[in-house]
């Protein structure tokens, strides 16, 4: 592998610190996703909203 | 006056929403490679550090989260003085937008923090001057949302948040700078300090476009949220009808 690590082993082992690394990077990058999906949902849901009041009040 | 007008649309609803839409692809498209790109060059190229070895990773994710913790805040805070001293609703309406995604990097800071102070620190958790400011961050996030909730009327909501926002403000130098003040177990910033920082630069580059990243992302995610706000405040208004048709 290259970069700073010999292996892939080594890569997941992160030197010993890998079950702190690799969690901080799920929570985060978990939230990154988690927040831009929810923003678009809230858009979706926003522009259904209006659509109905259009349809019941033209 | 014309150096007036920028300002005029930026208080006009469909104006900025027409702007938020054309522009959230570009920032969501150039902040998603320049994550990628920071992970990589953060995961896989930057050398181990001399002391914490590889746990210094968790630097990628953690001073960006809790950088964008502070910037959402204080561009929140920002907009809500706006809303009040120009009564500007589309203000009122970004104010509204920044909460949860600021409340959402203020947990990952925190959380990523633990995950980093159990091996370092040998806790979780220590009742530092910069973790408890960042944990009252936290509670002021969620108390301006649960603010807004709990007020059925539009203005109210909104004035009364905005107090609490600006009021809130003073926790954000607190957080930065608790650090330097106090005797902390956190340690002093690498990066963003006067001069030269003490980071080689195979380790620093990606820690400085994950900054770009993130706040591109908190634009993109900004926007689409903002849009969101706009549509459900202007429901009976036309450019609605025809935004939506």
């Amino acid at each position: 592998m290259s970069g700073s690590f010999a292996s892939f082993s080594d890569f997941l082992a992160m030197s010993g610190y890998g079950q702190y690394v690799w969690p901080s990077f799920l929570i985060g990058f978990g939230v990154v996703i988690l927040n831009a999906w929810l923003a678009v949902r809230s858009l979706a849901a926003a522009k259904r909203d209006a659509r109905r009041r259009m349809e019941m009040n033209p | 006056m014309a150096t007036w007008t920028w300002f005029h649309r930026l208080g006009s609803p469909p104006h900025v929403y027409a702007f938020a839409e054309r522009w959230t692809k570009w920032f969501g498209g150039f902040a998603a490679l320049a994550m990628v790109a920071a992970l990589y060059g953060g995961l896989v190229l930057a050398p181990a550090d001399y002391q914490q070895k590889d746990a210094f990773r968790m630097v990628y994710i953690h001073a960006p989260s809790a950088w964008l913790s502070l910037m959402i805040y204080s561009t929140m805070a920002v907009a809500a003085a706006v809303g009040l001293i120009w009564r500007m609703k589309v203000a009122h309406a970004a104010a509204a937008a920044c909460a949860p995604i600021g409340a959402w990097f203020t947990v990952v800071a925190l959380a990523t923090g633990m995950l980093w102070g159990k091996p370092m620190w040998g806790a979780y958790w220590v009742w530092d001057p910069r973790l408890t400011f960042e944990l009252i961050l936290l509670f002021l996030y969620l108390g301006y949302m649960g603010l807004r909730a709990g007020i059925e009327d539009q203005t109210k909501a909104d004035k009364a948040s905005a107090v609490l926002a600006v009021v809130g403000v003073v926790n954000v130098p607190l957080v930065k700078y608790s650090v330097e003040w106090w005797n902390s177990l956190h340690q002093t910033p690498t990066v963003m300090k006067m001069g030269k920082p003490s980071m080689d630069l195979d380790m620093l580059w990606p820690l400085l476009l994950m900054f770009v990243a993130f706040s591109l992302y908190f634009a993109a995610v900004l926007l689409t949220r903002l849009r969101a706000e706009l549509l459900r405040r202007e429901r009976n208004a036309s450019w609605v009808k025809e935004t939506v048709a």
